[in-house]
């Protein structure tokens, strides 16, 4: 607050603010409502509606002004609820009516300030001209699209010659303030659907209900602030003045004495499989989408829909993509046939629609799993036993016509079917995350041959890895179920609790051992360390052990042209002492 | 304002970028350009308009609101001759209504729109100041004053 | 050449003086709008034939308007020696006569309008006597034309040389004591000694406001900002208003003075001049006086040697009323569509581009030169208490004698009406003034006279004033008619009769500012919509009960609530009118009649039999052939002197053809088409 702050009483209340603000929003802090159509915070006051028209008195001066851009100031004193104001509300929304009278928003208005019945009639032109899509393109989207044309009682909102504009970046910023829902985006629906990805539809969000933490999150490459340099409407609205668009990513050092990998999966990708036609054929889906789907958080708020907006009458869930699978991945990834279960038993409550399970075989291996798997086949669910081969476009004219067709052997009845659906859902594998490589090489891990993080002994060390401190959880180790997940994360954190509540750690005797003296500061050793433990002090030129690293392997001891480096309690002397023990 | 015309000719955008050089200074003075170009042309082409958004950098919706909105400017070729008639209040008074229906039967066009053959354009403005001499009407910036319905016809015959 | 010295100024004065009293015959044809409206255009070339291959020995000049429009063209005569004859509605023909005449060495008084015996220059005091009577030839005395009862009441000061000199030679100009006020304001006052000078003055805004001019200064002078701008406000929209147009048309210089003094006092080095699209004359006057002040140094870099630097731009309209409302009009210099903000900040403190911004109107601007060289107190000695000096109106309408006249501040509206303006043309009643404009309101006289109402809101937006006692007599002053309830206005005084209809013209206003108006805020474009649905249902004889009511409910509340002063004056028409003229709102709603029979559907003509004589002037003068040929009347009897004397073919108006464009009533010379 640069200028000292100002005193102005709002109906008799008397209220202490910034001196660059509008009354409209000292109101808004006392709880005064004050209706207004064309304010929206974040754009520029434009105080056309005079909606927000109130009295003000200064001296013996009293005049009505517009709440929404008239600067507070100190001794000033606003009425919003006069005899005057009310009058002069009440004809304006009898004129508003007179325009529009049948939207939602005029006739609540009209409601508000009693106007039962308008007297100038009930008109359909839907733009009122509030000029807020005329902003929010100029000062959010800095599209300039639409604006204002010709004068009086002629004026409209358009775009020049009333064609379709070039500069229009289609955000729809325009459509979404627009009080009246006077601005529409064609093919909306469509649109949503196509990005029903698993995304939210706003640049800025909460990802989903269930993310850690649970806070919201700006899309870089879809907020209009940082495509145009315009908007900032999120920012302006944060009470808690939280966004910071030139926030940048930053590395931050933690000490720590132990590490939990716990950097989780990723979902196979099913366009490579180009037979399941997803990608291509409309209404093929990841079983992660349609997670979302039938999430009621997610963007058709739960309800499970086909591209065009109407509900399938029939889904076919295909286990096993790029699982179990030779050409992708040999494992299986625990987790599908449950899940796919799941699905079904939903797509069953919520649409009762008919549900086709094409699976491999059936592993409900864990506990309470094969009851569920009982009371599905109770529910009438569709098992077939064969991999689904292929998705395909229905022939037209017939009864395929516009549905998917999924291929497959059915192997228990030892015949090639072909299943009409309207939706068809990959149960796609999990595999090990793109980036599993730096972290591997980050901890000094290992790698099983299907790209999992390896354990340090898969019955004796299941959550220990190669690394002293490192400890894995989750599906970094390998896929399984959230029950599993949750047991290997408790061990995880116990084992690394043990380390840290000793509070030291004994070092064994044996490790390697620098000679400053002798070292040229070659750093050959450097490089050679498996457990990264000799790094160079630049200061001082010379390489130095960490003791706590060193596992006295000797390969350092063996490489160092100086012969600067000698292992404690293997010194050579020592080594031949031995044998000569031995041989004596 | 009507804004299109199926008849619109070809337009030579060399003399307009005479014009707008003359202008990239200023930014302040884009009416007196868009006045310029209408002076040129007889209306404000649209090639034009584009060609002076892309170069002074301006949206094109902005250009477009203010050939929309000030009376000056038209988006559709006008007449050879251009007949304004004053309905300022005097004039209204002294019958400048009878003058405006006695050309719009004679001319066949409504106020604001051009003869099919191109001769006149018929338009109204709110008073030319010559308020004594009411009713007036203007044609191609001389007034003529006292005109009646009679006269009017007589007037704009001496226009080809 | 550059002036940069007095010896300067002189030099140039005396090539003005023999420019504008040559030693040989000179002939004055007023070319402003109104003159060449009438044909002055035709008038000057037969003068200037007539110099050119006629061989006549003199000089053709073109000049301003002097005033009485009403007279046009006119022309006057100036032979050495003899008093300066000035003649009215001159045609080409009249003109060659009038040359012939001078070649013969004599000059007829015909069409003559009066003789000017002397002419003073206000600035300078400069006295220029002519010898009386110099008509030299046949016809009676000639009135002085300084004392005819249109020029009588009048003083000019913002006028003071229109109509005198040719407005496009500054030569001229200077000769009558232009540039010298700048000259000794540049080289012997301080800023703050113009402006001290000015508010002691009186001098208050010519535009309508009427606020004080030099505190308008000072708070301009006192805000910070980078750069200071100064405006001329030359868009004046009002239809009925040309005061700035005759000005600009008549002596632009006047008002450039006024305006570079302002912009040395403020410390401006930047002005506009926001002149109306409409108004070409005066663009092309002021663009050559803007030439010529740069080539003698008066604008530009170090004025007159002084060090002072300040140019102007002249920014043509683009045809938009709503441009004359001062923040509208600064949007429109900016190259934006001219829409007004709102207010709440002054625009002295942020006015274009956001910086202190001086505006003023082209009256303010045009006095300022005299209240520096005449001083204060001579100007203050003028006018009433609070208003000081002179007002221009236009008086226009049905009147005897329009034109643009300039009376001191505190004459009566009576002695504006009837004195010069010669009272309403004969046989009819006089009915309202309109003053003011669309935003104005309406001086009402009743027939007598007896009794005169005024009407517009006060400042606050309270209900129309009503003043019952006699207001004929009302001085014309800001403060009187502001406390009256009425305003001063621009300067249009629009005077009407018994034939027009106050409702339709309530309704022709209303559609003026739907057209006119930004359509920016709700009430003034939603409010003016309904309010031009109700009057045209109204007018059109489809009026109902409660109407009148809801008129003036709607009306109250758009200029309670509109943004900017256009929407804040609106209803002022419709209201005005129903409060004054509410019997004839009733008679349209209730009766189905207009009494002023203005209105087209609640008339129509008919031919009374009797008074017909079956001439036929009607059917030819019927635009769409609606007068058909009747029923065929036989000789009279003999011995009926009431009987006509002969067979006639009488004629019959078809009412479902009749446009009721009145052509016909006009053609009748017998008086037989009726209104009713």
């Amino acid at each position: 607050m640069a200028d000292k702050s100002v005193k102005l009483t709002i109906d008799g209340k008397e209220i202490e603010v910034e001196p660059d603000i509008y009354i409209l929003e000292a109101a808004e802090r006392l709880g005064i409502w004050i209706p207004t159509l064309c304010n929206y915070r974040g754009l520029t006051p434009f105080g056309v509606c005079r909606m927000c028209t109130v009295e003000v008195a200064r001296g013996t001066r009293v005049r009505l002004v517009t709440s929404c851009n008239h600067p507070v100031s100190d001794g000033l004193v606003v009425r919003t609820n006069t005899e005057r104001v009310r009058t002069a509300r009440r004809i304006l929304v009898e004129l508003l009516c007179a325009r529009h009278g049948k939207v939602g928003v005029i006739k609540r208005l009209a409601e508000n300030v009693g106007v039962t019945k308008p007297r100038f009639g009930e008109g359909d032109e839907p733009c009122i001209l509030c000029g807020l899509c005329v902003r929010a393109c100029d000062e959010m989207a800095k599209a300039n699209a639409i604006g204002f044309a010709q004068r009086g009682t002629d004026k409209i909102v358009t775009t020049p010659y009333h064609e379709e504009s070039e500069t229009c970046i289609n955000c729809g910023a325009c459509a979404k303030v627009c009080p009246t829902g006077a601005i529409y985006i064609e093919g909306a629906q469509e649109l949503r659907h196509d990005e029903l990805a698993l995304g939210p539809n706003a640049a800025i969000a909460v990802p989903t209900m269930q993310a850690v933490p649970n806070v919201p999150r700006l899309d870089a490459d879809a907020c209009l602030h940082f495509t145009t340099g315009g908007c900032g409407i999120c920012a302006t609205n944060c009470p808690a003045k939280a966004i910071d668009y030139e926030m940048q990513d930053k590395e931050i050092e933690v000490k720590a004495g132990t590490v939990v990998v716990a950097t989780g999966f990723q979902v196979f990708d099913p366009s490579v499989a180009e037979q399941y036609g997803y990608g291509r054929l409309p209404n093929v889906i990841t079983s992660l989408e349609f997670e979302r789907l039938s999430n009621a958080a997610g963007p058709t708020g739960g309800k499970i829909l086909l591209r065009n907006g109407t509900p399938p009458a029939s889904v076919a869930i295909l286990h096993c993509i790029g699982s179990r699978d030779e050409h992708y991945h040999r494992y299986c990834s625990r987790v599908c046939c449950m899940y796919s279960l799941k699905f079904a038993h939903l797509v069953h409550e919520k649409l009762g629609a008919r549900v086709y399970q094409l699976y491999i075989d059936m592993r409900t291996f864990g506990k309470g799993y094969e009851e569920f798997y009982d009371r599905l086949l109770k529910e009438g669910a569709l098992f077939i036993r064969g991999k689904g081969a292929e998705v395909t476009p229905g022939v037209p004219g017939g009864a395929e016509a516009g549905k998917l067709v999924v291929k497959c052997e059915d192997t228990l009845a030892g015949v090639q079917r072909r299943i009409p659906v309207d939706m068809v859902v990959l149960s796609v594998a999990l595999e090990a995350r793109s980036d599993a490589r730096e972290v591997e090489r980050l901890f000094n891990l290992c790698r099983s041959e299907d790209g999992f993080f390896l354990e340090q002994h898969p019955k004796l060390a299941p959550v220990e890895t190669t690394t002293d401190g490192v400890f894995l959880a989750g599906c970094c180790q390998s896929p399984k179920d959230i029950p599993d997940t949750v047991a290997q994360g408790g061990a995880a954190a116990s084992q690394a609790l043990s380390l840290i509540l000793r509070g030291e750690t004994t070092l064994s005797g044996a490790c390697a051992e620098v000679n400053p003296d002798l070292c040229s500061g070659c750093r050959v050793c450097n490089e050679l360390c498996p457990y990264s433990a000799i790094s160079y002090d630049a200061e001082k030129k010379v390489s130095a052990v960490n003791e706590s690293l060193c596992k006295a392997c000797g390969t350092c001891v063996a490489a160092c042209p100086s012969g600067a480096i000698k292992g404690k309690h293997f010194t050579k002397e020592q080594i031949l002492a031995e044998i000569e023990g031995v041989l004596r | 304002m009507a804004t299109r015309t199926a008849r619109e000719p070809a337009v030579d955008l060399a003399p307009a970028e005479g014009l707008i050089n003359a202008y990239v200074e200023s930014r302040e003075a884009t009416i007196a350009l868009l006045q310029d170009v209408q002076k040129l042309y007889g209306y404000l082409p649209r090639p034009v308009l584009d060609l002076i958004a892309r170069r002074l950098d301006l949206p094109r919706t902005q250009l477009y609101g203010l050939a929309t909105f000030y009376k000056a400017f038209s988006l559709v070729p006008r007449g050879r001759h251009c007949i304004t008639v004053c309905t300022g209040t005097t004039c209204h008074v002294k019958g400048a209504p009878h003058l405006l229906a006695t050309l719009e039967r004679e001319l066949g066009c409504r106020c604001g729109e051009t003869t099919k053959d191109g001769r006149f354009t018929l338009e109204r403005v709110n008073c030319v100041g010559a308020c004594a001499r009411a009713p007036i009407v203007v044609i191609d910036e001389k007034p003529h004053g006292r005109l009646s319905p009679a006269k009017v016809i007589k007037t704009i015959e001496r226009y080809e | 050449m550059k002036i940069r010295s007095i010896a300067d100024l002189d030099r140039i004065k005396e090539e003005g003086l023999g420019l504008l009293y040559p030693n040989r015959t000179k002939i004055v044809v007023g070319t402003a709008t109104c003159g060449l409206a009438a044909g002055a255009g035709e008038v000057l070339e037969a003068f200037r034939r007539a110099a050119g291959e006629g061989g006549l020995d003199a000089v053709v000049e073109e000049s301003g308007c002097i005033g009485f429009c009403q007279m046009e063209p006119l022309v006057t005569v100036h032979r050495p020696g003899t008093p300066k004859i000035v003649y009215h509605a001159m045609t080409p023909k009249k003109a060659e006569a009038l040359c012939r005449e001078l070649r013969e060495g004599r000059l007829s008084s015909a069409g003559a309008l009066g003789e000017i015996r002397c002419e003073t220059a206000l600035l300078t005091g400069e006295e220029r006597r002519f010898a009386a009577n110099g008509g030299g030839g046949a016809g009676a005395a000639l009135p002085d034309f300084d004392d005819l009862p249109f020029y009588r009441k009048q003083l000019k000061i913002a006028l003071r040389n229109c109509g005198y000199i040719d407005p496009e030679d500054i030569r001229h100009y200077i000769a009558r004591g232009g540039y010298y006020t700048l000259r000794a304001v540049l080289a012997e006052r301080t800023p703050d000694e113009i402006i001290d000078e000015i508010t002691k003055s009186g001098l208050r805004g010519r535009g309508g406001g009427g606020f004080p001019t030099g505190r308008k200064w000072r708070s301009c002078r006192n805000a910070p900002g980078a750069r200071r701008y100064v405006i001329c406000n030359a868009d004046e929209g009002d239809p009925g208003a040309f005061m700035d147009r005759s000005l600009l048309e008549g002596d632009p210089h006047g008002m450039l003075e006024g305006m570079i003094i302002g912009a040395f006092a403020i410390g401006s080095d930047r002005g506009y001049i926001y002149v109306r699209n409409e108004y070409p004359q005066a663009v092309k006057k002021l663009m050559r006086a803007l030439e010529e002040c740069r080539a003698y140094g008066l604008l530009g870099a170090d004025i007159m040697g002084s060090g002072v630097s300040f140019d102007v731009t002249i920014n043509r309209g683009g045809g938009a009323f709503v441009c004359g409302e001062s923040t509208a009009l600064m949007a429109s210099i900016e190259g934006k569509v001219g829409e007004p903000r709102a207010k709440y900040i002054h625009t002295v403190e942020q006015g274009l581009h956001n910086l202190p911004t001086c505006l003023n109107n082209v009256e303010t601007w045009a006095n300022v030169p005299v209240v520096m060289h005449k001083g204060a107190a001579w100007f203050a000695s003028i006018g009433t208490e609070g208003s000081k000096g002179t007002k221009v109106f236009s008086l226009v309408g049905d009147v005897k004698h329009s034109g643009l006249i300039e009376v001191p501040m505190g004459i009566s509206i009576r002695e504006v009406l009837y004195d010069i303006g010669g009272g309403i043309e004969e046989g009819h009643r006089f009915k309202a003034v309109q003053t003011g404009g669309p935003s104005g309101g309406t001086i009402l006289v009743d027939e007598k006279g007896a009794t005169v109402r005024t009407s517009t809101p006060s400042e606050d937006g309270a209900p129309l004033g009503f003043v019952p006692e006699s207001l004929l007599d009302l001085p014309v002053d800001f403060d009187s008619l502001t406390e009256a309830g009425s305003m001063m206005g621009s300067g249009g005084m629009i005077v009407m009769d018994e034939k027009n209809c106050m409702v339709d013209i309530a309704r022709y206003y209303i559609s003026f500012l739907c057209e006119e108006s930004c359509g920016r805020c709700l009430p003034c474009r939603e409010g003016l919509r309904q309010m031009a649905a109700i009057l045209d249902r109204i007018t059109s004889g489809r009026g109902e009960h409660g109407d009148i009511e809801l008129l003036e409910e709607l009306g109250a509340v758009v200029m309670d609530t509109s943004l900017c002063a256009l929407g804040g004056t609106a209803a002022n028409p419709p209201l005005s009118t129903i409060r004054y003229f509410r019997d004839e709102y009733e008679a349209h709603i209730y009766d189905k009649k207009c009494p002023a029979g203005v209105c087209k559907a609640l008339i129509r003509f008919v031919i009374d039999p009797a008074a017909c004589t079956g001439c036929g002037a009607c059917r030819a003068a019927c635009p769409v052939g609606a007068v058909k040929e009747g029923a065929a009347l036989p000789a009279p009897v003999e011995g009926d002197p009431a009987a006509p004397r002969k067979a006639r073919l009488l004629h019959e108006i078809e009412q479902a053809a009749c446009i009721k464009c009145g052509a016909c009533a006009d053609a009748c010379k017998f008086n037989a088409v009726r209104k009713e």
